[in-house]
């Protein structure tokens, strides 16, 4: 800044009045942060690089070749001319699961991170970013850090803490794994959140030699990832936007969602080139704000619109007939329907198909026309309008834009439907009929399975699988489970079903995030039932309260990950950085840890993993020890470096070529770029031809097929079959009744439907209490209500209401609506964080204090106030301006696992929405954790257990995916006393044995 | 060189990615944007849909807040981008008020001025903004709209696009393309609701750096429909007819409480603070004061000619000057930099009114000062009294005139305040004139129970201070408040002085303490002449705690209405 003259002085001085702009600095260097250069720094010629194109065309970013060293005007001192050198490297965002490009502004004086901006030479996010990207920066710089690994004293949860070295920490807890391994093969859980990464964690617990991984996934996206299993052995979709004639979207992928970033680019391309947009959300998103078409459907009739669509396009021959011929099971099928195991009101039909041989020819196909014709002909479209309450038009005319897609319809659901509905796994089977009859799948402008686009490259060795079943994950009654029981977990410890020796929860807040966190704090602060608990974590939150170690784990800069993501109909590999530790290198400088480079000592998991598991196994006994071994240092304990350097020179094909026409090695070429593209477009890659012995028979050519049993895409699925579940609406796309049917909500007697899992397009799930920006645009999650719904209550917007669930209640606050379904209430999900200690846990301007009360299994939680301005060596933390951060609803949840899909059934009919009562106050929340048992038991009832229904004695088919596949010897059911079933109750020692017979 | 936006709505999602882009590229602090997006929601289940728009400075090709700033901190590039300097910018605030699009806002930081500034330091390096690169959609196009061949004007050319409040005369270059009528119109939607969806509201009246006085939404104004129905000579029954420039119930109302479209609500935006607050309002009363005593002063001495009474000089200069003194202390306090203020005098820039006025001001106390200090001199037998004498008259003309200006000249600075219709008021250097005049009166009178002015004096400010109280009603009630607005900001202004939130500070406050009061006090002085001067000066002080009630009204109701 300019001096100011000796009178402004003077005044200032008089009038205490700043002269100037000053930021408290001081306190940074305290803190061990990076600081950055005084503001005071006065003007100098440095040459500036101008990047306007030749046609007079601004530019995005500077030019990679430039990266290095870029200077570049400070925008806060200006207009006064303040250069500001860089280091610009690239790495990967950690603010959902998209991997975006991002590059990392290092200050190459001070060190600072000046800004994150988007990767250019991303394939996947081009450059762009949503909100969460540049936020980053904030929880770089949150005030609220855990900067050091922290230890428990005194009680579990008493929040007491004393800073440790990790050297200490990692002594101590290999120590408990290495005495849990030598016990037993389930006792170590890493139980993930984010995992933010492809294959390095899973590897880890391979060679720990435990069946040790669990996953927020059944919370998540399982349901649907079930429904696209059984069709295609691949289990999420991969829509190519871009290219589509009609979008048809289960999800709000302009605001959230997998990929939401580099899907909502290339959803707004597909829509200016024409595509239309069609999109099923009892809730005005903001994306079916943006639709052609907004279906706001009931939930649970989704199903039904989908297979309304489907016959129309059947009964009027719109659908591609080559394909289906080619390309589904209608041999199975057919089988199925003459053997009496697929019922089709066709007597004639099962007589022609009597006397046909099998496997029949081309021209038996007629007759699953026939069968599909005759099995969805009750599905009209005034049926569809009935159930969904929507208007009839807008399903036919949804079904006429899609019978026109000409095989380009990008189909994509996430979360949604399929994981609001019992039976939600059918949402997404019967969205990817629509993708099987239009031809749609894998073709430019259509749907393709996530794999197809996604490259995970093979390190340089890879343990075995498991040879040991964790029962507390995949239970004997979930046979079909997609994921593990993971929000169940606190279910099964209470029943004493097992318990945990050691356990991770990694970027994960499971008491908070999950249905029915009481009993989740229960189980927490149970050492009988989780022995060690360790929290790796950037940052504080509700269930690292209750860990016996909180390790601070780095954000987006400070880390190495590799990340693919199936955004488009290509395939890319992003390198996530620790960008100070390779700016560090780049001027020099050796760096032995991550946590040299950044701030405090957080580290990074990848170093972290290394060092825990080589000090689990010291002398190799276990045969840990030799996985974590340097491929370029035989017996020596690898780096990070190296093992990202072993699969960029060896496993990623093409990157050695590119990396050597611009003279640099793979490892530099990742560093510089973070990114690479592997392939440009990939479209049906199941018509190549594959190797005899392999793949599937399709006219006469040996193609790659699909990853199912029969190698076609499956419309009746033999395996739901053999598994008990024999009822049409399992083993074809088939409505099921949801929890939340009509029949089951009576809107009379005022209860209505909570729909709690929407997203914000500004939130990082529950992470979002570090990132200031995001927070202030939005903080809080009102009920949204329809008018109709106001006025029956007698409330309006900002009123307050006490919602009742089938456990408890929560009171909140009313934004009334037109855009919402009149029944529906909904709540954003990720708002409403708590802390139990004024200065301790999660950010003060970011959650409310609060009160814990508990008896005998009955849990209150009252705020006692809400966020807050607080003093921190940020001034803006003393800027908070907002007191609301929402209600905890999910306390407040009964957990709803499918019994097939094994996924939490996220809707809850709400029994009784009311105007509050005098008493009550926003964000009082109220639990009776025995009403939680007795629900989880309902539905524990729905289930189908293997040992009664397995037919060859496994666990579950193995052809389905699992995390971490285990042995075939370990999917073997246990033989228990006298060959009986009983239903699972407890851990027993699992032999190795051959398939057994069916029973 | 002309720079400008397109921001294609059929392509934005509201994603705010711009919103915090801008957070981090300029390290704009919590409580102020530079970019937001407003979301308004419209129409009725099922057919309702939410609008998105990002919201900003526009760049205008004739921004107000450039010719309103008394310092070139706010200045148009000749680029055409409308960029400001923190180390120049004294605080006043004005521009906030110019800036009929809510674009500007005090930093906290540096208490100056900032807004959007085209991320011009990235711009003179050939980079896009950051909420340009940052875009998922490529939804904001930025660009050089004099180029034929940049993209901005090739959209420009194919699309039809819209600004907001084109009838401002500032030429937005910011152009929407499907713009939405609802969401570019602050006042089409009811003011902020109790929430925004996923956001606290804060109320409207917050101080700039402090916690906020209790503020509930204004009431609706009425309903569509009046309720009396008339016949008309026809035999046919008839409404009667609204007042005219009135909104009833703010956007058009369809019944049952319904808007047009069914639903239209804000359901974000970013949330702006009232710039100036009670020091505004007691500048003006204290300028009135000051110019007012030195006219009345100037009228009897140097054009009524009534005899020269030294301590009348010397004991009415002095307040007169307290009270410009007070005026000027005001001002400076007001300013968010006071510590810059002089800045004013040595970099001005011309066509500011805050400018002129400071320099009227100045000049005003120069001549006045001068002429008090003569007097007092020769009083003090210090000075000649030939010198005084001979210079009186000339001093108190020249003085008369600079009391004059400095008395409605706000009038002028408050013409240039763009974002605020009630303010840009033909009638106003008048009526400044006229209050100016009442003041001084009125502290004559409350004065004169200390001191004792020449019965010639007192004799004229009771002719005078009926008059002017006479004036001043009929310049309100008939004038400003009398006369319909022809804008739908001004009259909403005026309705909220009138029949809303300011209704007491208007009726009780002005009309009935400021005029009727003083107007009955004298009329009991006129028949019991020992009581006189204590009516009259109790006359005195009821007229300036009205006109004190006067000016907060006029000076707070317009600001509180939404320019974004």
């Amino acid at each position: 800044m300019s001096q100011p003259s000796t009178i402004e002085r003077l005044l200032s001085a008089m009038l205490r009045r700043p002269g100037g702009p000053e930021r408290p600095r001081g306190s940074w260097r305290e803190l061990g942060m990076p600081t950055f250069a005084t503001a005071d720094r006065q003007p100098e010629a440095v040459p500036m690089t101008v990047v306007r194109q030749p046609d007079g065309r601004l530019s995005q970013y500077p030019p990679p070749e430039k990266w290095d060293d870029w200077v570049e005007w400070d925008g806060k001192a200006w207009p006064q001319r303040v250069p500001r050198r860089y280091m610009l490297i690239p790495t990967v965002c950690f603010n959902c699961e998209s991997a975006c490009g991002l590059l990392a502004y290092v200050d190459r004086e001070t060190l600072e991170i000046k800004k994150f901006e988007g990767n250019p030479v991303h394939p996947g996010s081009r450059g762009r970013n949503c909100a969460k990207g540049p936020a980053t920066h904030n929880q770089t710089y949150d005030p609220e850090r855990i900067l050091y690994p922290l230890k428990r004293v005194g009680a579990r949860g008493e929040g007491k803490w004393k800073r440790v070295s990790w050297d200490e920490a990692l002594e101590d807890i290999a120590a408990h794994m290495r005495a849990s391994r030598l016990q037993r093969r389930d006792g170590i859980v890493y139980h993930v959140g984010r995992p933010g990464e492809d294959g390095y964690t899973n590897r880890c617990i391979l060679a720990w030699g435990v069946d040790g991984h669990n996953s927020h996934t059944n919370i998540c996206s399982a349901s649907a990832r079930l429904g696209y299993a059984l069709w295609g052995g691949f289990d999420r979709p991969s829509p190519d936007h871009a290219h589509a004639r009609v979008i048809l979207l289960i999800s709000s992928h302009l605001e959230t969602g997998h990929y939401f970033n580099p899907h909502a680019q290339r959803i707004i391309e597909g829509k200016m080139a024409g595509a239309k947009l069609i999109t099923l959300d009892p809730r005005l998103s903001n994306t079916a704000s943006m639709s052609d078409l907004w279906l706001p459907t009931w939930p649970g009739s989704e199903t039904t619109v989908l297979l309304a669509i489907a016959n129309y396009l059947l009964q009027n021959d719109l659908y591609d007939r080559d394909f289906m011929r080619r390309w589904v099971n209608w041999e199975e099928t057919l089988a199925a329907i003459r053997d009496g195991q697929l019922e089709v009101n066709d007597p004639a039909l099962r007589r022609e198909l009597a006397s046909l041989s099998f496997p029949p020819g081309d021209e038996a196909f007629g007759l699953f026309e026939r069968a599909l014709k005759s099995l969805y002909a009750e599905f009209t479209f005034a049926r569809a309008a009935a159930e969904a309450q929507v208007p009839v038009e807008r399903i036919r005319q949804a079904a006429e834009w899609i019978a026109q897609c000409d095989g380009k319809l990008a189909a994509h659901i996430w979360r949604a439907a399929s994981i609001g509905n019992l039976g939600g796994w059918q949402v997404a089977r019967a969205l990817f009929f629509l993708n099987v009859l239009t031809g749609s799948v894998g073709t430019p402008g259509g749907t393709s399975g996530n794999e197809w686009n996604k490259f995970v490259p093979k390190p340089f060795a890879t343990p075995p699988g498991p040879e040991a079943w964790n029962e507390l994950h995949f239970p004997n009654e979930y046979p079909f489970a997609h994921y593990e029981m993971s929000f169940l977990l606190p279910h099964f410890l209470e029943e004493g079903r097992g318990r945990i020796d050691v356990y991770f929860t990694r970027v994960y807040n499971p008491m908070w995030i999950n249905p029915d966190g009481f009993m989740w704090l229960k189980a927490l602060r149970d050492e009988t039932k989780i022995g060690l608990h360790v929290a790796l974590t950037p940052t504080w939150n509700e269930s690292a309260w209750f860990a016996d170690y909180v390790l601070p784990m780095g954000h987006a800069g400070e880390r190495h990950d590799l990340m693919s993501q199936e955004t488009h109909a290509g395939q890319w590999l992003a390198f996530r950085q620790p960008v100070r530790r390779v700016a560090l290198e780049k001027l020099g400088h050796k760096v032995r840890y991550t946590y040299e480079a950044n701030p405090g000592e957080v580290w990074e998991e990848n170093e972290f993993w290394i060092e825990l598991s080589a000090r689990m196994d010291p002398d190799g006994s276990l045969g840990i020890r030799c996985w974590f071994e340097s491929p370029y240092r035989p017996g020596e304990i690898i780096t990070v470096e190296e093992y990202y350097r072993w699969i960029f020179e060896n496993s990623v094909p093409g990157l050695p070529e590119a990396a050597a026409a611009e003279g640099l090695t793979p490892l530099q070429y990742m560093r510089k770029y973070g990114v690479f593209e592997v392939k440009h477009t990939n479209y049906t890659p199941y018509e190549k031809p594959a190797p005899e012995g392999k793949g599937v028979l399709v006219d006469g050519e040996r193609k790659v097929g699909f990853e199912t049993p029969s190698g076609k895409l499956e419309f009746f699925s033999p395996t739901l079959y053999q598994w008990g579940w024999t009822e049409r609406e399992y083993t074809i796309p088939w409505p099921l009744k949801s929890h939340v049917h009509p029949d089951f909500i009576n809107r009379e007697k005022g209860e209505m439907v909570l729909l709690p899992n929407f997203r914000l397009p500004t939130l990082i799930h529950t992470r979002s209490a570090n990132a200031k920006w995001l927070y202030e645009i939005s903080h809080k999650n009102p009920i949204w209500m329809h008018p109709n719904d106001a006025e029956r209550i007698g409330v309006k917007t900002g009123d307050l209401v006490r919602v009742t669930t089938e456990i408890g209640y929560f009171v909140d606050t009313v934004w009334v609506t037109e855009g919402i379904k009149p029944g529906i209430i909904a709540m954003s999900h990720h708002l409403g964080r708590w802390r139990l200690h004024e200065n301790l846990g999660v950010n003060p301007g970011m959650s409310s204090l609060a009160r814990l009360e508990e008896e005998d299994g009955r849990f209150k939680l009252t705020y006692i106030h809400g966020a807050r301005p607080w003093h921190s060596f940020d001034p803006d933390t003393e800027r908070i301006w907002w007191e609301d951060v929402g209600v905890h609803q999910n306390l407040t949840h009964a957990v709803h696992p499918d019994p097939l899909s094994g996924a939490h059934c996220w809707l809850q009919k709400a029994v009784n929405v009311r105007k509050a009562e005098p008493g009550d106050r926003h964000g009082d929340v109220w639990v009776d954790t025995k009403r939680s048992m007795a629900v989880y038991r309902q539905w524990l009832a729905l289930t189908r257990p293997a040992d009664r229904y397995s037919p060859n004695g496994t666990r579950r088919p193995l052809w389905l995916k699992r995390p971490l596949k285990p042995t075939k010897a370990a999917y073997a059911l246990p033989i228990r006393s006298g060959e009986e079933a009983v239903p699972g109750n407890g851990r027993q020692a699992v032999p190795a044995m051959p398939e057994r017979q069916k029973p | 060189m002309n720079y400008g936006f397109v921001i294609d709505n059929r392509k934005c999602i509201g994603c705010h990615a711009c919103s915090t882009a801008c957070k981090s590229e300029n390290e704009v602090p919590l409580g102020v944007y530079r970019t937001w997006v407003k979301y308004v929601e419209t129409g009725a289940y099922p057919d309702v849909r939410r609008h998105f728009q990002v919201t900003r400075c526009n760049h205008c090709a004739n921004p107000p807040c450039v010719r309103i700033c008394p310092v070139t901190a706010m200045y148009q590039r000749a680029d055409g981008i409308v960029e400001f300097d923190p180390r120049i910018c004294i605080g006043c605030k004005a521009c906030m008020q110019a800036c009929p699009y809510d674009a500007i806002y005090i930093d906290p930081e540096t208490h100056t001025a900032a807004k959007c500034h085209f991320c011009s330091h990235r711009i003179e390096l050939g980079l896009e903004p950051a909420c340009v690169v940052v875009c998922p959609e490529h939804a904001i196009i930025a660009g050089d709209m004099d180029d034929p061949e940049s993209e901005i004007s090739r959209v420009l050319a194919a699309h039809k696009v819209t600004v907001r409040k084109p009838e401002q005369g500032t030429a937005p270059k910011l152009f929407y393309i499907d713009g939405n009528d609802w969401a570019l119109h602050p006042t089409a939607t009811e003011r902020a609701p109790a929430t925004f969806m996923w956001a606290d509201v804060i109320p409207l009246q917050a101080k700039p750096n402090g916690h906020a006085e209790a503020l509930h939404p204004a009431p609706a104004v009425g309903p569509l429909y009046p309720g009396s129905v008339r016949t008309a000579h026809s035999g046919v029954a008839i409404r009667t007819p609204q007042v005219q420039g009135v909104p009833a119930g703010g956007p058009i109302h369809i019944g049952g409480g319904r808007m047009a479209e069914q639903m239209v609500q804000v359901a974000y935006n970013a949330q702006h603070k009232i710039p100036w607050h009670w020091p505004v309002p007691a500048y003006l009363v204290t300028k009135g004061v000051g110019a007012g005593l030195f006219l009345i002063l100037g009228l009897a001495f140097a054009l009524l000619g009534q005899p020269f009474h030294a301590p009348t000089a010397v004991v009415g200069g002095l307040t007169a000057l307290i009270f410009i003194g007070l005026t000027t202390g005001l001002l400076v306090y007001d300013l968010e930099r006071p510590e810059r203020f002089l800045s004013i005098l040595y970099r001005p820039q011309w066509r500011s009114w805050l400018t002129r006025g400071a320099f009227v001001l100045v000049g005003f106390s120069g001549i006045a000062g001068l002429w008090w200090l003569l007097e007092t001199g020769t009083l003090m037998g210090l000075i000649p009294a030939g010198l005084s004498a001979a210079l009186r008259l000339p001093l108190l003309g020249i003085g008369m005139v600079l009391a004059v200006g400095a008395a409605i000249y706000t009038a002028f600075l408050f013409g240039q305040a763009e974002g605020r219709d009630l303010w840009q008021s033909s009638l106003l250097p008048f009526h400044l004139l006229v209050q100016a005049l009442m003041a001084g009166s009125a502290i004559l009178f409350v004065i004169g129970l200390v001191f004792a002015w020449p019965p010639e004096l007192l004799r004229l400010n009771r002719i005078l201070f009926p008059i002017v109280l006479l004036v001043d009603l009929f310049v309100i009630l008939v004038g400003e408040f009398g006369m319909p607005h022809a804008t739908e900001l001004a009259a909403r202004a005026a309705h909220a002085i009138s029949h809303g939130r300011y209704r007491r500070h208007f009726w009780q406050g002005s009309i009935g303490l400021g005029h009727l009061v003083p107007l009955l006090l004298l009329l009991v002085a006129g028949l019991l002449p020992p009581a006189a001067p204590w009516l009259s000066a109790l006359a005195g002080l009821a007229t300036l705690v009205g006109l004190s009630l006067f000016e907060y009204a006029f000076v707070m109701a317009p600001q509180e209405l939404p320019n974004s």
